[in-house]
């Protein structure tokens, strides 16, 4: 276990009058696989560069194995960054660029060499070592980085979303690689995202920012089923929302009234009668009543159109001007006849009510 | 050439085609082959052809004196002895003018015998003027690059956006006073009694002559052709993905290895073409050692290559010299790609 910990404290980012990122206490801990997600401008990438030194907090402190960083530059921390355009060094053959933070330690070019091929071994790119960056693939050159960021034995690897610019096959095949080499090495791997699929699969934990502030850290689980914001449970996955007020308190559940009716709801977050709020049911909890019986949470709807996604088909239906989506596993004859108008169901618990808020842009 | 024609036409790529063929042979290679015809055979302006024009010199006089003669005759009344005199007149004048034309076609089309003798009569003097300029010349490439590197790698890396295009400016509005101007201006600064030994004199130090020791030149060069460096330097630098700095920096690269190992490479083209540039502007510069030496200093070696041209009036050693110079200039091209391991291609991206 070689990872160390990052810890954040009230650290905050000042671009002029512009705040980057607002007072913030953040810990990643040792060896984990650390995600940070949010749209693009949120502050994800400054948090990288605090972590990495290339940018020094306006205030606060940033510790790594509870080493104070404040002063100590990039090439003194025992941290490697991989960009999102890799920044391989075109001129220099694949080993080279491996061997470069080496080099920089002073290597004899043999052990260096030799070290290269090791780490060149471990992504399976050993014959293409002689070759330049640009003759490779996008894949090869993906894995050329990450062989060049852990030449360097790092506590803590940083990560730019350094997927987005392969194709979706080989994107999910280097997830899977990724995570792959966060276990067998045990750094601890801080990754920035905007791609809330790609932080769910490979992380154990997930930072969800908007705007310099992290709203939520949690597990990508409770992220996903118990999201804090409004906000939050709109970026990270899918969610049909209907706008409305509580109208009873019944223990750890709501009853929201809404224009399409009234739905009971869990109520984590304790909101009074009156309240403005915002009823969240994930697509996948949905389902189409059949026969004859009679859930509390119900919605009669007419039939919109019928995505097909491979694994899963996606239905759409129309009450008024609200759209609902189910997801169904492609299974037998799963959502094939649908009839013109239908009713939808969902169950108290698969649901909730959050106090109302923005949402994340669609 | 075909996609010349499918672009813009038969008729527009003749008339392209011929223009530029006109231009490549009558401003190119017409005026060079000519030259290096010149410079292959020895035109002697010894005794010989002193000999020749001063015999037709003389005629001349001869001729006018004749001319007069035959004037003063044929203002005589009318006599028989008048037109006899004037007739013998007549015909002396013409065979005089027949032999002054003789003998300026031979002046003028002398015997021509090819060899390398101007290329060989380079004396002593002569070639330590040469070594010394192309030395000069790649002192001032050198000092220029130095200058250059850090100003261009700034510009292009360092600088906030908004503050790049006013420091080209400040870069650029120097040179859009005439050249003459700007050497004039370091002319009286380092003239013996000039800005910088006024200076120099409050301190109490006797006057430096800047001028006479050559330093002058150099400095006024080095001010003169430095832009030509740093252009080429900036745009290349400028390309330069500056993701590609920060992991070096982040791999553990101190300053000085992150220039070496990523910027240097990079930048290569674009330091090849401004070393070429100033070195050939600094070896062929003629305005700014004319300017500078003013026979106080010696002199650069374009001043003996006009020398050669417009006092001596021998174009022919004047082209051996000129070629020898393009030969030098041309050989330090090919050193410095091979030594920068950039090919031409490189060089015309």
């Amino acid at each position: 276990m070689r990872g160390k910990d990052v810890v954040l404290q009230n650290v905050s980012v000042m671009f002029g009058d512009f705040t980057a990122v607002h007072p913030t206490d953040l810990q990643i801990n040792a060896s984990e696989f650390f995600s940070i997600l949010g749209p693009s401008g949120c502050g994800k990438t400054t948090m990288l560069r605090l972590v990495s030194g290339f940018l020094e907090p306006s205030s606060g402190r940033v510790l790594i194995g509870d080493e104070d960083m404040a002063g100590v530059g990039p090439h003194k921390r025992p941290t490697a960054l991989i960009f999102q355009n890799l920044a391989l060094f075109p001129l220099m053959p694949v080993w080279e660029n491996v061997a470069f933070g080496l080099e920089m330690r002073d290597w004899p070019k043999d052990k260096r060499r030799d070290r290269a091929y090791e780490l060149l071994d471990l992504v399976a790119l050993r014959d293409q070592a002689k070759k330049l960056p640009a003759d490779l693939s996008g894949g090869q050159r993906q894995r050329v980085a990450v062989a060049r960021a852990l030449a360097v034995e790092p506590s803590v690897l940083l990560l730019d979303e350094p997927l987005s610019a392969l194709d979706l096959k080989l994107r999910q095949h280097m997830r899977a690689e990724l995570k792959d080499i966060q276990r067998k090495t045990g750094i601890t791997f801080v990754y920035i995202t905007h791609d809330q699929g790609e932080a769910l699969a490979m992380s154990d934990r997930i930072a969800v920012m908007k705007d310099g502030v992290i709203l939520q850290v949690d597990t990508t689980d409770r992220v996903y089923d118990d999201p804090a914001t409004p906000f939050v449970a709109s970026f990270v996955g899918e969610n049909n929302i209907i706008r409305g007020e509580i109208e009873r308190r019944d223990g750890g559940y709501g009853v929201i009234a809404t224009a399409h009716g009234s739905f009971r709801a869990r109520n984590p977050r304790g909101l009074g009668v009156g309240a403005k709020a915002m009823l969240f049911v994930r697509p996948e909890k949905m389902r189409i009543v059949t026969g004859s019986e009679a859930p509390e949470n119900r919605v009669r709807v007419s039939f919109l159109r019928r995505d097909l996604e491979g694994p899963f088909v996606n239905l759409f239906f129309q009450k008024d001007d609200l759209v609902f989506a189910i997801h169904l596993t492609n299974a037998g004859e799963a959502g094939r006849e649908v009839p013109e108008t239908l009713e939808i169901a969902f169950e108290p618990d698969d649901s909730m009510v959050m106090e109302a808020g923005e949402l994340a842009d669609e | 050439m075909n996609s010349l024609l499918r672009s813009f036409g038969p008729l527009l790529t003749a008339v392209i085609l011929l223009l530029s063929g006109v231009w490549i042979l009558g401003m190119i290679v017409a005026p060079q082959l000519i030259m290096v015809e010149k410079s292959f055979w020895y035109m002697d302006l010894g005794s010989d052809a002193v000999t020749l024009s001063n015999r037709i010199n003389n005629l001349y006089n001869d001729v006018d004196l004749l001319r007069f003669d035959k004037a003063d005759a044929e203002a005589l009344p009318a006599s028989p002895e008048r037109d006899g005199k004037i007739a013998e007149l007549g015909a002396r004048i013409e065979a005089q003018v027949a032999e002054i034309e003789k003998l300026e076609s031979q002046e003028i089309a002398p015997k021509k015998v090819y060899s390398l003798r101007n290329y060989t009569i380079m004396g002593t003097a002569h070639f330590m003027i040469f070594i010394k300029t192309i030395l000069a010349s790649l002192a001032v490439t050198v000092i220029a690059f130095v200058v250059c590197y850090p100003i261009a790698y700034a510009v292009a890396k360092l600088a906030p956006p908004g503050k790049v295009a006013i420091i080209m400016l400040g870069l650029i509005v120097p040179y859009s006073i005439n050249e003459l101007l700007r050497i004039f201006a370091w002319l009286m600064i380092l003239n013996y009694n000039g800005v910088a030994n006024f200076f120099i004199g409050l301190m109490g130090i006797d006057p430096v002559p800047f001028l006479e020791s050559g330093t002058g030149v150099f400095v006024a060069m080095v001010y003169a052709y430095i832009l030509f460096m740093v252009f080429p330097i900036y745009n290349t630098v400028e390309t330069l993905d500056t993701n590609q700095i920060e992991a070096a920096r982040d791999l553990g690269a101190p300053a000085w290895k992150i220039h070496w190992r990523i910027v240097l490479p990079h930048a290569k083209p674009g330091i090849a073409v401004g070393a070429i540039m100033t070195f050939m502007l600094s070896a062929g510069s003629y305005a700014v050692p004319y300017i500078m030496t003013r026979g106080i200093a010696p002199p650069w070696f374009t001043q003996l290559i006009y020398n050669k041209f417009f006092e001596s009036a021998n174009w022919n050693t004047g082209a051996a010299y000129a070629f020898t110079l393009l030969i030098a200039c041309i050989a330090f091209i090919f050193v410095l790609m091979r030594l920068f391991r950039v090919g031409i291609k490189e060089i015309a991206r």
